[in-house]
C-alpha cells in the first residue's frame, strides 16, 4: 500500500532555497548550498513528524501552521550542531585561567562579583567548564560568581539542566577531574552528574542570539564565551551578534571564540588582546578607565 | 609576542583609518602611508580602504601600488600592498602584467604571485611567457600562478614542465595542474614517483585520475612510513572515489582491499586516520574502510559524522559494514557523540534483522526525539513479529506516530497478523486514536463493525479517527459517517467529515459541504476548501472565488488551487490573486495559468520574490510561446540570483526552440 511505503522525498534545489531562507532569517544560520544533504536527512524526521508529504508541504506548514514557531524551533534544533564537550579548547582554557583570572580578579575586586556567559551553551558542558575553572582557581572561593549558559536550542537547555553525561561528552576530561566534579549515576552505569556545588554555580536560560530585545535581559558579564556557533552565520548576522554580546559585556570585558573563528574584516567593536596562550577580544575600555589592564 | 595588544596610539590610528569615508578626496597617499604602519591591524584597514576609493580611478591605485611593492625593506608595507592589488580585481591587471617584466627579479616574482591570487583567466598568457624567465624563482612562481588562474593552455604548458631539469620546477608542475584539476596522462606521472620529494604532490594529481592503475600507485602510499605521505595517499583515494562510476567503484574497492591486507597494522592506520586534522584525509579513509568492510570500525567512522559535509560519506561507508557493523553500532551507541549516534542510527535503516528488537527498543528509551522516528523506522523493517507491539505503543506519542503508522506497514507486509492483533488490542484499550487508521488500513473489512462503533465514541478524537478511514474500507460505510459528521458539536469530526467528503466526492458533495465553507472553525473552512477541489464539486465555484481575496494566505492558496483544479480559474479571479501579498499564493496562481494567463506570468517575472520569479520563468518555459522571449531575455540580464537565473536560462532555451 503506497501509504506505507517508507521511502523519503528529496529536497528539491526549490525547496532547499525556501527552506533555508526561512532559517536563515529567523536565526542567522546559513546553509551551504553544499548540505542541501545534510538538511534534507535532518529534516526528514521533522516531516516524518507532521506527515507533510514533501518539503514544499513542510514549507508551508512553517509558513501558515498554527504551530508554525514550534516548529521552526524544531527544524532549527535538527539543523544545528550541538557538538560539544567538556574542557574543549584546552589552550583557551588554560590562558583565560591562568593569564585572565588575575586580571578579572583585580578588575573586580571592589564588587567581588564575576559573571561569565556561555553563550551558545548546547547541552551546558561549556558552561559547567567554566563554573570547574573558577571553582579549581581558589581567588573566587568567596566571591559572588555565575556563570549564564544560553542557547537557541530549548532540547539541549533540557539536557543541560539534567547534567548527566556520557563518555563522549568526557572525552577530553582527565581521571582527575572526572573524580573531583562529578558523581555516578546509579541508574546508567557510563553516565555521570556534574556535583550539585557546580551545578549551583550555573544557570540556564534559553535565547536566541540574534534577538535585540531578548538579550536586554541577559545581565552585563564579564567574558563571553562564544565558541563554535558563529561558524554557521554568514557574515551580517556575525555582525549582528557581535554587537549585541559588545552590548552584553562590561567596557573591558573579554570575548572569546571557537580557535577557528575571528573577527578580522568584522569592524572594530573589539580589539584584539595577544595572550601568551591565545589571542582573544575585548570590547575596548571606556576613554580614562584602563587600569589593571595589560598593556 | 609580548602579553599586550596595540597601544592607544595604534587603537586611534587604526579607528581613523576604518572611519574614512572612501568617496573622500585625496585620501591615497594618506592609506599608502597606512601600508607603511608598524601594526600589520592598521596596514589591513589600509589596504582594505584602498579597495574602496572613488577617487583616483582603481587602475591609478594599482598603479600607485606597485611602487609600494617595490620598496625594499619595506616588508610589512609590500605584504599589505600585494592584499590591495589582489582585491582591486581586473583593474590590477595591467599594471602587474607590467611588472613582470621590471629588472628585479625580486618584483617579477611578487607580480607572478598576485597575478595568481587576481585569479583572472586574462592573465594565463602573460604567465606563460613569464615561464621562459631567468630566474628559477621567477618561474616557480609563475608556474604555481598558472595552476590558479589557467585554462587548457596553461594545462598544456605545465605538463611540459613535468619533464623539466629542475625538481622545483616539477614540483609547482604538478601543483599547478592539481589545482586546475587538469591531470596529465598517467605515464607523464609515473617516471614522477619515484622522487621522494615529489611523491605528495604527485599523489595530489593521481587522485584526479579515476583509474584502477592509479588507485594501485595510490596504494602503495598507504604503506609509507611517513605520515604526510599515508595521508596524502588517503585524500587522493577519497577525491579519486567521488570521481568514479560505480563500476569504478568496485575496482577501486578491490585494489584498495588487496592493498590493506597486505599491510599489518591496516586497522590501526585506519582508525587514527579517521581522526585526521585534514577533512580530506577523513574522507579517503572513509573509502578505505569501506573497501575494507572492516565492521569493527564502526564506531570511528560515525564519528567522523561530527564534520557534517562528511555525513553522506559516513553514511555510506556505514551501510558497507553490514549488519555486524550494525551490531557494533548498537552496542556503542550511549558512548557516541550526538553527531555520530545520528549518523548512526540513521544507517541502522538498512543493517538491521530480527536480533536488533531488543537493542533498538532500548534505544528509544533515550534517544533524542529526532533520532527516534528513525529508530522507529528501523524497528519497521526488522522483520520480526516482537516489533508489533512496540511500534504500537508508539503511536501513542505525537512525535512518533506518523513514522510508527509507516513502520507497522511496513512490518506488516512481513508479518501481518502480529500487526493485526497488537492494533486491535491497543483499539480495545482505548490505547491511541492513532491506532485507528492503521488498523483499517491493515485490517480492512472486517474492521468495519469497529470502526462504527468508533464513530459514536464519546471521545470526538476516536469520532475523527474512524471518520477519517472508514471511506477507505467502505465507500458506502464511509459516507454515511462522513455525513453525519459533517453536523458534529467538535472541529476535529468535522473536519475529518469534510476531508472524507472531498475523499469520495458524488453528485450532492457541494451542496453538503456549503456550510463548511463557513464554518464558524478557519481551519474547517481550510479543509472544506481542498475538499471542493478534491470532490470536483463546481456547484461551489463562487465561494471559492470569494475566499481567494481573503487575507489568510493558506486559505486564499487553498481557493486558487481548488479553483484551479475544478478547471473554473477565470482570468478576472487569477489576476486578483496574483496581488495577494502572500507570494505562495502568487506561486499556486502561476502554477494555474495557461493560454491567456501567459501575460500575467511574463509580468511576474518582476516579482520582488525570487521564488515567484523563478516560478513565472519556469511556467513560460513550459508553454510560452514566442512572443515571450524578449521579455524572458530581458529578465535573465537583470537577475542577479541563482535559482531564478537557472529557471530563467532554461526558459530561454526551451522557447527559442519553439
Ligand atoms: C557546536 S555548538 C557549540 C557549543 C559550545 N559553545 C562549544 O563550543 O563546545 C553550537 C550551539 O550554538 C547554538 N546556536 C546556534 N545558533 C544560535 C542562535 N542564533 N542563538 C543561540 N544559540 C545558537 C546551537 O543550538 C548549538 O547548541
Amino acid at each position: 500500500m503506497a501509504r506505507f511505503d517508507d521511502s523519503r522525498p528529496e529536497m528539491t534545489a526549490e525547496e532547499f532555497r525556501l527552506l533555508r531562507d526561512h532559517v536563515y532569517s529567523h536565526c542567522g544560520i546559513l546553509v551551504h548550498e553544499d548540505m542541501k544533504f545534510v538538511m534534507e536527512r535532518r529534516l526528514w524526521p521533522r516531516l516524518e513528524a507532521l506527515g507533510a508529504l514533501d518539503f514544499s508541504a513542510y514549507h508551508r506548514y512553517l509558513r501558515y501552521d498554527a504551530n508554525r514557531h514550534v516548529e521552526l524551533e524544531a527544524a532549527v534544533e535538527s539543523l544545528t550542531t550541538h557538538e560539544t564537550y567538556f574542557f574543549r579548547e584546552p589552550s583557551q582554557l588554560k590562558a583565560f585561567r591562568e593569564e585572565l583570572f588575575p586580571l578579572l580578579e583585580k578588575r573586580n575586586a571592589r564588587t567581588r562579583r564575576l559573571r561569565l556567559w556561555s553563550a551558545g551553551c548546547s547541552s551546558g558542558e561549556e558552561a559547567y567548564t567554566l563554573a570547574m575553572l573558577l571553582k579549581d582557581e581558589r581567588r573566587f572561593d568567596d566571591w559572588d560568581v555565575e556563570v549564564y549558559g544560553t542557547d537557541i536550542s530549548r532540547r539541549v537547555l533540557t539536557m543541560a539542566r539534567r547534567a548527566e553525561y556520557g563518555p563522549s561528552a568526557l572525552r577530553a576530561t582527565s581521571a582527575d577531574l572526572l573524580e573531583r566534579f562529578f558523581v555516578p549515576v546509579p541508574a546508567a552505569p557510563t553516565k555521570v552528574r556534574v556535583r550539585d556545588d557546580v551545578r549551583a554555580m550555573v544557570s540556564f536560560g534559553h535565547h536566541n542570539l540574534l534577538d535585540e530585545t531578548g538579550s536586554q535581559l541577559v545581565a552585563k558579564m564579564d567574558a563571553v564565551f562564544c565558541r563554535n556557533v558563529m561558524i554557521y552565520f554568514d557574515q551580517s548576522a556575525r555582525r549582528k551578534v557581535l554587537r549585541i554580546l559588545r552590548d552584553r559585556l562590561v567596557p573591558g570585558g573579554y570575548l572569546l571564540l571557537g580557535h577557528s573563528e575571528n573577527l578580522l574584516n568584522l569592524g572594530a567593536d573589539f580589539e584584539l588582546v595577544h595572550l601568551r596562550g591565545d589571542l582573544v577580544y575585548r570590547r575596548p575600555e571606556l576613554p580614562g578607565l584602563t587600569g589593571g589592564e595589560p598593556r | 609576542m609580548s602579553r599586550q595588544q596595540g597601544s592607544p596610539a595604534e587603537e586611534a590610528r587604526y579607528r581613523a583609518l576604518q572611519d574614512l569615508d572612501p568617496r573622500g578626496e585625496n585620501l591615497l597617499e594618506v592609506l599608502i602611508a597606512g601600508l607603511h604602519d608598524e601594526s600589520w591591524r592598521v596596514r589591513h584597514a589600509a589596504a582594505d580602504g584602498l579597495q574602496r576609493l572613488s577617487t583616483p580611478t582603481p587602475g591609478e591605485v594599482a598603479a600607485r601600488l606597485v611602487r609600494v611593492l617595490g620598496e625594499r625593506g619595506e616588508t610589512g608595507a609590500r605584504n599589505a600592498a600585494a592584499e590591495a592589488l589582489s582585491g582591486l580585481g581586473l583593474e590590477a591587471l595591467g599594471p602587474l602584467v607590467t611588472l613582470l617584466g621590471h629588472v628585479d627579479p625580486d618584483q617579477r616574482k611578487f607580480a607572478a604571485d598576485i597575478l595568481g591570487q587576481l585569479g583572472r583567466r586574462e592573465a594565463e598568457a602573460s604567465l606563460v611567457q613569464a615561464l621562459s624567465d631567468v630566474d628559477l624563482n621567477v618561474r616557480v612562481s609563475v608556474a604555481e600562478s598558472l595552476g590558479r588562474v589557467g585554462g587548457e593552455h596553461a594545462a598544456r604548458v605545465l605538463e611540459r614542465l613535468l619533464g623539466d631539469s629542475e625538481p622545483l620546477m616539477r614540483l609547482s608542475a604538478l601543483e599547478g595542474l592539481a589545482s586546475l584539476k587538469q591531470p596529465p596522462a598517467l605515464s607523464l606521472v609515473e617516471p614522477l614517483l619515484n622522487d621522494a620529494r615529489l611523491r605528495r604532490s604527485v599523489f595530489r594529481v593521481l587522485g584526479l585520475i579515476p583509474r584502477a592503475a592509479a588507485t594501485e600507485h595510490l596504494c602503495v602510499g598507504l604503506s609509507s612510513e611517513a605520515r604526510s605521505v599515508r595521508e596524502a595517499a588517503l585524500a587522493a583515494l577519497g577525491t579519486q572515489a567521488a570521481l568514479m562510476t560505480s563500476e569504478l567503484r568496485g575496482e577501486q574497492d578491490a585494489v584498495i582491499r588487496e592493498a590493506l591486507l597486505r599491510l599489518p597494522d591496516a586497522r590501526a592506520r585506519l582508525a587514527r586516520a579517521l581522526e585526521a586534522e585534514d577533512v580530506a584525509v577523513r574522507a579517503g579513509a572513509l573509502v578505505a574502510v569501506a573497501a575494507s568492510g572492516d565492521a569493527s570500525l564502526a564506531v570511528p567512522v560515525a564519528e567522523v559524522a561530527r564534520e557534517d559535509r562528511l555525513l553522506r560519506d559516513v553514511l555510506s561507508t556505514l551501510g558497507r559494514l553490514g549488519p555486524e557493523g550494525g551490531r557494533v553500532l548498537l552496542a556503542a551507541m550511549a558512548e557516541l557523540s550526538a553527531p555520530a549516534r545520528a549518523a548512526a542510527v540513521e544507517s541502522l535503516v538498512d543493517l538491521v534483522d530480527p536480533s536488533s528488537v531488543t537493542p533498538l527498543c532500548a534505544l528509544l528509551e533515550w534517544a533524542e526525539d529526532d533520532l527516534r522516528g528513525v529508530v522507529v523506522r528501523a524497528l519497521g523493517r526488522t522483520r520480526s513479529a516482537e516489533a508489533a507491539s512496540p511500534l504500537v505503543d508508539l503511536l501513542r506519542d505525537s512525535v512518533t506516530a506518523g513514522a510508527a503508522t509507516r513502520a507497522l506497514g511496513v512490518l506488516a507486509g512481513s508479518c501481518r497478523s502480529a500487526v493485526v492483533a497488537a492494533l486491535q488490542d491497543a483499539v480495545e484499550r482505548r490505547a491511541t486514536p492513532a491506532s485507528v487508521a492503521v488498523l483499517a488500513r491493515v485490517g480492512g473489512r472486517p474492521a468495519l463493525p469497529l470502526l462504527r462503533r468508533l464513530a459514536r465514541d464519546e471521545d470526538p478524537r476516536w469520532r475523527a479517527a474512524a471518520v477519517d478511514v472508514a471511506g477507505e474500507v467502505d465507500g458506502g460505510v464511509g459516507r454515511e459517517l462522513a455525513r453525519a459528521a459533517l453536523a458534529d458539536e467538535a472541529v476535529p469530526v468535522r473536519a475529518a467529515g469534510v476531508r472524507a467528503m472531498g475523499r469520495l466526492g458524488g453528485s450532492d458533495a457541494g451542496a453538503l459541504l456549503r456550510p463548511a465553507l463557513q464554518d464558524e472553525d478557519v481551519f474547517v473552512r481550510r479543509v472544506a476548501v481542498e475538499a471542493v477541489g478534491e470532490s470536483g464539486a463546481s456547484d461551489r465555484a463562487a465561494d471559492l472565488e470569494a475566499l481567494v481575496r481573503h487575507p489568510d494566505g493558506a486559505l486564499a492558496r487553498a481557493s486558487v488551487r481548488a479553483l484551479s483544479r475544478l478547471g473554473l480559474m477565470g482570468m478576472r479571479v487569477l489576476r486578483e490573486a496574483s496581488e495577494h501579498p502572500d507570494p505562495e499564493v502568487v506561486k499556486a496562481v502561476l502554477s494555474a495559468v495557461s493560454g491567456e494567463g501567459l501575460a500575467l506570468a511574463v509580468s511576474l517575472l518582476e516579482h520582488p520574490h525570487w521564488d515567484v520569479r523563478a516560478a513565472a520563468a519556469r511556467v513560460l518555459g513550459e508553454s510560452g510561446g514566442p512572443e515571450c522571449l524578449e521579455p524572458v531575455r530581458r529578465a535573465l540580464e537583470a537577475e542577479t540570483d541563482v535559482l531564478p537565473r537557472q529557471a530563467l536560462a532554461d526558459a530561454v532555451a526551451r522557447v527559442s526552440r519553439r
